[in-house]
């Protein structure tokens, strides 16, 4: 049953990426395409609506609908939108494997300060809208459809032979799993290594880019 | 569906709408407090003919924008234009949901928790979706298409990033005292323990300074500092489209005055109340009236401050957030740790 809800949802989300491409100008379409996909998906699967699975789908659509409008859309200003979207479905995704500690880092670190340093470049460089979408030229399109058909094989492949098991059991983890006390503790004692290493490199890139920029006032 | 599932999603839509419309309703007032007290520190009246006191001023506002006529200037990134109020106006009304107003209450045989959501990391929500904030204000600056509002915005975001980073660091000891995230513990802490204000005012203050800047208040309202830039981020926007902003400016003063309240405030703690011995469902009524009291007093400072102090200069303001506020959050950190590492040995 799941598989056929991840199987619809990716039908939809290529018949909607077709619709952009075939015809950019006509956004309305392609929301239709997405709006009536979605509902009959729901209807298809409505007594599913209370398991965990149903709303792990719900959230990947949005991620990947997010992922394919960075790419599609015309206007960069919009791709970062989009692109803060998608870092908050990935949070999504920690709070339903029961990471709540991760989840609220995955949104002030990357939706709240990395992307606004994104946002910024984008806005003073004030690109223009791009006419449409670019077709990559000659090789690169026959290059992409094919590993994409490779993909497609690839992903109906693992959906087909999956194990009994669920993907994942949250019930089953250990209470304190993903709270701050319990990260922390594994932070300061078995990963502590690993964790001084990665503050030293943010540190080297810190003084590095401080040098980088000071070198003309000198 | 399963009766369980169904209580739940009961009380939290009940307890969700409840919060809305105490909300949306503080923030109507608060328009009118704000020109009144405005008129009286001024030595003026204020809005005093509609209705009793000018009670009913909010209202003949809200009728006032909602007819008023919502240009879309020509030259704007419509999407973007049109979402930007919204995407400020959110992140102010989510935050509230961690924070607690009153202990934990006994209705219809089920102890109900006053508050939204009791979740395990209250304060990194609460700074998570104050750093969303931001997008709203750049975004409006961007997509109006006008050099002003852009340069607001640009300052508006340089100064909310500047100042949550001493906010956060604030926050920590607070966090340090507590041993914990979650907001519900933070308050019995202080219960048992005494207010975070009385022995960790360094970071009270610099809390408070902190939220004026995060919410665009005097004297740091240098987004929309009007001799210089118009109106800033809000240049091109009318009707209620503008007054979103505002409703947004007022939320957003809402929940810093509710944080400063449950932070180093004791939250709904009343002193003393516990050896009167009342009936629970009195003492609940007491302390929740107590918060909001304490809310209010903030409020009413962030009013007073607004019509006292005047504006700070730009270089001025990045300054006191980086070579004030940064190092002085830093020093606090280290001395609550120590205070915190003694009164533990």
């Amino acid at each position: 049953m799941v598989v056929r809800l991840l199987l619809g949802l990716i039908f939809v989300l290529v018949a909607f990426a077709v619709v952009r491409a075939l015809a950019p100008a006509r956004a309305a379409l392609a929301g239709i395409v997405l709006g009536a996909g979605a509902v009959v998906l729901v209807a298809l699967n409505r007594q599913a609506i209370t398991s965990v699975e149903f709303w792990a789908g719900l959230v990947g659509f949005a991620a990947i609908l997010s992922a394919l409008m960075i790419v599609i859309h015309p206007n960069p200003m919009v791709s970062v939108l989009f692109l803060i979207v998608n870092l908050f479905s990935v949070a999504l995704f920690y709070l339903i494997l029961n990471a709540q500690f991760l989840a609220a880092i995955q949104v002030i670190v990357y939706a709240g300060a990395i992307m606004v340093l994104f946002l910024f470049v984008v806005m003073l460089l004030n690109l223009k809208a791009e006419e449409g979408l670019r077709g990559g030229g000659g090789p690169q399109r026959y290059g992409a459809v094919i590993l994409g058909g490779l993909f497609a094989g690839l992903m109906f492949h693992a959906l087909r032979n999956r194990g009994p098991r669920p993907y994942f059991e949250p019930g089953s983890f250990d209470s304190g799993f993903g709270t701050a006390r319990e990260l922390g503790r594994l932070l300061f004692t078995r990963y502590l290594f690993a964790f001084e290493a990665a503050s030293l490199l943010l540190i080297a890139a810190m003084i590095g880019a401080v040098v980088l920029a000071k070198r003309r006032l000198r | 569906m399963d009766p369980a599932v169904t209580r739940v999603l009961v009380e939290a839509s009940v307890k969700i709408a409840l919060f809305f419309g105490v909300l949306l309703t503080v923030i109507a007032y608060m328009t009118w407090v704000e020109r009144r007290v405005s008129a009286w520190i001024q030595d003026r009246r204020g809005p005093n003919r509609v209705g009793p006191f000018g009670l009913l001023q909010p209202l003949a506002d809200g009728i006032k924008f909602l007819f008023k006529e919502a240009i879309t200037p020509p030259h704007v990134y419509r999407p973007v234009y049109l979402l930007a109020p919204v995407m400020i106006f959110i992140p102010a009304l989510v935050t509230f949901s961690v924070v607690p107003i009153g202990p934990a209450v006994t209705l219809f045989g089920r102890r109900i928790p006053l508050l939204i959501a009791d979740v395990d990391n209250g304060v990194l929500i609460i700074l998570a979706f104050a750093s969303m904030g931001v997008y709203g204000v750049a975004l409006a600056g961007w997509s109006s298409n006008n050099k002003y509002s852009l340069m607001g915005g640009l300052r508006s975001s340089a100064q909310l990033i500047s100042y949550e980073l001493a906010m956060g660091i604030a926050i920590v000891g607070v966090l340090m005292a507590t041993g914990s995230l979650r907001l519900t513990d933070i308050v019995t802490h202080q219960i048992a323990n005494g207010w975070n204000a009385l022995w960790q005012l360094p970071g009270f203050l610099i809390f408070v300074i902190a939220a004026f800047a995060e919410t665009n208040r005097l004297p740091f309202d240098l987004p929309e500092a009007e001799t210089e830039l118009v109106a800033g981020y809000h240049t091109e926007y009318s009707g209620m489209r503008f007054s979103m902003f505002y409703m947004a400016e007022y939320a957003n003063m809402i929940t810093a005055s509710a944080l400063a309240t449950t932070l180093y405030l004791g939250g709904y703690h009343v002193p003393g109340l516990a050896a009167l011995g009342l009936p629970e469902t009195a003492m609940v009524i007491v302390q929740v009236l107590a918060f909001c009291l304490k809310v209010a007093f903030f409020l009413f400072v962030f009013v007073w401050v607004r019509w006292t102090l005047p504006r700070f200069r730009y270089d001025q303001l990045m300054n006191l957030g980086w070579k004030g506020l940064l190092p002085i959050a830093l020093a606090h950190v280290l001395w609550v740790s120590f205070l915190v590492l003694a009164g533990r040995a």
